[in-house]
């Protein structure tokens, strides 16, 4: 059977698809961000960074993504590492911990919206304790911090679950006898967990930090739903560009800027933590 | 008519050359196999003739049709495969009736040759269960009836045993040997396994190295090695193999003399254990050698000698008095020394 | 066995499942609940008002269907495109098919605010900005990455010899395919296809950037925020996150083959 040509046959769509639909918009964007009248230049850019809630945004969401992606890789780790201990309980707790995965970030936002606004269950939690006499709102300009650890708490519930299922994933391909080994060599689990598991789990921790870092970067429709534009973040920017203000020139400076800062991110952790081959050896 | 010719045929992968030019001709309802150690080429050489892979260069034949471009469903063959390849989301009825659905026979006629051969391989009290309900052995007999069902003029078979346990292995390898010669059809098998070889074959091609270095009835095959890898692939232990030197036309060992091939220089003696001789005392026509290894496998008791610098094995009663660093001495029988060239390894 | 790592599992599990609670209690709460102060934490009248409310609101219904409908054109193209392209990296040892992975890893790195605003601009011109067909194909390329590299390992865990297997018994490449692996892989397949939904479904900022009368339902929630009330957010928010508890518990047992492993 002549199958030479059979295969890029069948990858052609996907290929041209993918050429069309990501190819095609990054240089696009490129052409759009750096347009200035007929010519070329950094107009957009500058009409960006001058912008009242240029430097807010940047600053918030750099910050957003120092804090979360952490949070989210120390939390997912110790889920993952607790599971094993579960017994038969396994799957069933990873089961109702990766719930959050099929929730949008816009879902994400509204349900802490309910736990977070003026009137809602946690000011009526402080107030049963006795620490809050009238409701007050924490989603506004005047509260900046709560507002942005309300993000962060509604950020860290919605997408740990990911985080996890790719650390879980990566766990389950460390050989048992190794660390069984080193516990017959007189390891303690401290030192097996910083000497053995954690070098081993180097990959996904890697892919992890990768998506949720590039993810973090575009952070919008929580933000929106939490605190409208109080916490004004890049990709929220790009879209009130878009959307409000009808100027794909600046929103596309915005969105060159996001890919810019996710590019740079993706390098930096394949260079700091480089997976070198004979891990797996 | 079933029969399979393979002419020159080459497969490469890459720089790797798998079939080095191989030839071989299966007769109608013949069963042949094809034995060699793993890599040697004898999966290829059926996936060839079945028409999974391509030959780089070559004809394959079945019949008087030539089949070298012919997809597999073309070809009228059948094919059991090491792993069954039972399908697993259709009954065993499905499953056996597969082919004859693909071939458009009525309903009526499909049922019938079901059962038939579902009747041939026991299986009749499994035509309703999933493959997930069955053991090893009866998938086995799943898949040879699959392959049945379609009434192939050459039905080829890949390994079809070696995912069983050893006693279902000898008792599956039985009604395989009673099976073909009831149905008459015609058989290539490969196999590494040389004792499966050996109880099942008509012929036996042996493989090596992308090429058959020999081909015959395994009778012939374990008596006349045509080199030293076939002797010591074939038989258990191996053929025993003793560098000798001939002069005038003999090979004297000890007491031992024999005409030699080759008038003068060194030269192999092969010999097969169970063909030795073994006595406690010096022996008029035999040599002797030191005990190693005294190993009672109950039929008798194996012994690993040494003589020169060379092991080699013999077989002795299971009574036999033989202690590790005792001399004895052996008679190899008559007419059993074969003789190799001490380079090639060809047989002289 | 110790108590402490189940008060652990426990305290996490509660973590995940308060705020579900939470929502879907305000949902399902009167409109004075959802004001009231302070509010219970225990359901006192249930009732259906402040969901009725949010169905009654104009658009809302419209919305849904046009996410409905962007969700299935997503579903439709992500395996049409991406079944035979994973089936491809699973069957054939091809040049070029490493480039083609890494092709597929290397979208993960550009976010979709990239993708989206181009894109508009060029919808605008060739007549597809607000269309369903514009959003599901933006949401396609979002989707079609993981399709491929799922139904790849998919198909791999098909094995080889059961195609060769139909194919000495009789059938085309095509036959072998639609009988003996399609049949095999349709559950994976389904959880692709829900993965893809879901992700539709999901998405806010494409939506919204690519449409402007024809919204899906996030896209339309996100343009209301500022003006509506509570109750509607909230009855909103529980909407959007009923598909996602249904769409885990469909795909409980592909978790890993869609996402850990996808990602390696």
């Amino acid at each position: 059977m002549n199958t030479r040509y059979l295969p890029y046959l069948l990858i052609l769509p996907s290929v041209l698809f993918l050429l069309l639909f990501f190819g095609w918009p990054v240089l696009s964007a490129f052409l759009l961000a750096f347009r200035e009248g007929e010519g070329w230049g950094l107009g957009q850019f500058r009409r960006m960074a001058q912008d009242l809630y240029f430097q807010d945004a940047l600053r918030n969401t750099l910050l957003l993504t120092a804090v979360i992606v952490p949070l989210q890789v120390a939390l997912a780790l110790g889920m993952a590492l607790l599971l094993p201990r579960l017994g038969g309980g396994r799957d069933l707790f990873l089961y109702f911990w990766t719930i959050p995965l099929g929730i949008s970030d816009l879902a994400a936002g509204i349900v802490w919206l309910a736990i977070f606004t003026e009137r809602g269950y946690l000011n009526s939690l402080l107030h049963a304790l006795g620490l809050l006499d009238t409701p007050t709102g924490w989603l506004t300009y005047e509260h900046p911090t709560a507002l942005f650890l309300s993000v962060v708490a509604a950020e860290v519930w919605r997408a740990t679950p990911l985080v996890l299922l790719i650390l879980v994933a990566g766990l389950q391909l460390i050989p048992k006898e190794l660390i069984e080994a080193a516990e017959v060599f007189g390891a303690t689990p401290w030192v097996r967990f910083w000497r053995i598991t954690l070098p081993l789990l180097k990959p996904s921790l890697q892919v992890a930090l990768i998506l949720r870092t590039v993810l973090a970067f575009e952070v919008f429709a929580v933000v929106v739903a939490l605190g409208g534009r109080n916490l004004p973040v890049l990709a929220g920017e790009a879209y009130f560009w878009y959307a409000d203000y009808q100027n794909p020139g600046v929103a596309a400076a915005y969105a060159v800027l996001i890919l810019g800062i996710s590019l740079a991110a993706t390098f930096l952790y394949l260079k700091a933590l480089r997976v070198r081959e004979e891990v797996y050896g | 008519m079933g029969s399979i010719r393979v002419e020159n045929v080459v497969k490469r992968f890459g720089k790797v050359e798998a079939l080095k030019g191989v030839r071989l001709q299966v007769q109608d309802q013949e069963f042949l196999v094809l034995l060699g150690p793993s890599g040697c080429g004898k999966t290829t050489l059926l996936r060839i003739v079945a028409g999974l892979e391509t030959p780089t260069q070559g004809e394959v034949y079945i019949g008087e049709r030539r089949v070298t471009h012919l997809p597999p469903r073309l070809r009228g063959i059948a094919m059991v495969f090491q792993n069954y390849a039972i399908f697993p989301h259709l009954t065993v009825y499905e499953n056996v009736a597969f082919g004859l659905r693909m071939k458009r026979r009525p309903e009526a006629a499909i049922r019938q040759k079901v059962r038939e051969v579902a009747a041939l391989l026991r299986i009749e009290e499994l035509l309703e269960r999933y493959p997930a309900q069955l053991s090893g052995g009866q998938r086995q007999r799943v898949a040879v009836a699959r392959a049945l069902a379609v009434e192939p003029e050459v039905l080829l078979m890949d390994e079809p045993l070696s995912n069983l346990d050893a006693l279902l292995r000898l008792e599956m390898r039985a009604e395989l040997k009673r099976l073909l010669k009831e149905t008459r059809t015609t058989t290539l098998y490969v196999t590494h396994d040389q004792v499966e070889a050996m109880s099942l074959a008509d012929r036996i091609a042996v493989m090596r190295q992308g090429e058959i270095v020999q081909l015959g009835t395994p009778t012939e095959i374990y008596h006349h090695p045509a080199d030293t890898f076939v002797g010591g692939f074939i038989g258990n232990p191996p053929m025993n193999f003793l560098p000798v030197v001939a002069e005038g036309g003999q090979v004297v060992l000890d007491g031992l003399r024999l005409p030699s091939p080759a008038e003068r220089g060194p030269l192999l003696l092969g010999i097969r254990a169970e063909d030795l001789e073994v006595f406690p005392e010096p022996v008029e026509g035999g040599f002797a050698a030191r005990v190693l290894v005294v190993e009672p496998l109950g039929p008798h008791l194996q012994l690993t000698l040494e003589r020169e610098g060379t092991t080699f094995r013999a077989l002795a009663d299971p009574g036999f008095a033989a202690a590790p660093g005792a001399t004895l001495y052996l008679r190899p029988k008559e007419g059993r020394v074969r003789f190799f060239h001490p380079e090639t390894g060809k047989a002289l | 066995m110790r108590v402490w790592p189940w008060l652990l599992a426990l305290a996490f599990t509660l973590w995940v499942l308060l705020p579900i609670y939470l929502i879907a209690l305000s949902a399902f709460s009167p409109r004075e609940a959802v004001y009231a102060w302070p509010k219970a934490f225990l359901p006192g009248s249930l009732s259906l008002e402040t969901l009725r409310f949010f169905f009654g609101v104009e658009g809302v219904w419209r919305a849904t269907a046009t996410s409905l409908v962007v969700a299935g054109l997503t579903v439709a193209f992500s395996l049409l495109l991406g079944a035979p392209a994973g089936y491809a990296l699973a069957r054939f040892p091809f040049p070029g098919r490493d480039a083609f992975r890494v092709l597929l890893i290397l979208t993960r790195a550009f976010p979709i605010v990239v993708l989206a605003l181009p894109l508009a601009v060029l919808f605008l011109r060739v007549g597809l900005y607000d269309t369903p067909l514009g959003v599901a194909l933006v949401h396609t390329a979002l989707t079609l990455p993981f399709a491929v590299l799922v139904s790849a390992s998919l198909f791999l865990s098909i094995p080889k010899e059961l195609e060769e297997a139909a194919w000495t018994l009789g059938c085309t490449r095509t036959q072998a395919f639609v009988k003996v692996v399609l049949p095999l892989a349709l559950p994976g397949l389904a959880a692709t296809a829900i993965f893809a939904f879901i992700t539709s479904w999901n998405e806010v900022f494409a939506a919204s950037v690519l449409t402007l009368q024809n919204k899906t339902l996030t896209a339309y929630l996100l343009t209301l925020l500022d003006e509506s009330p509570l109750p509607f957010k909230f009855a909103g928010g529980f909407f959007l996150v009923v598909p996602a508890l249904v769409f885990l518990f469909l795909v409980r047992r592909y978790l890993f083959t869609l996402w850990g492993i996808s990602h390696r």
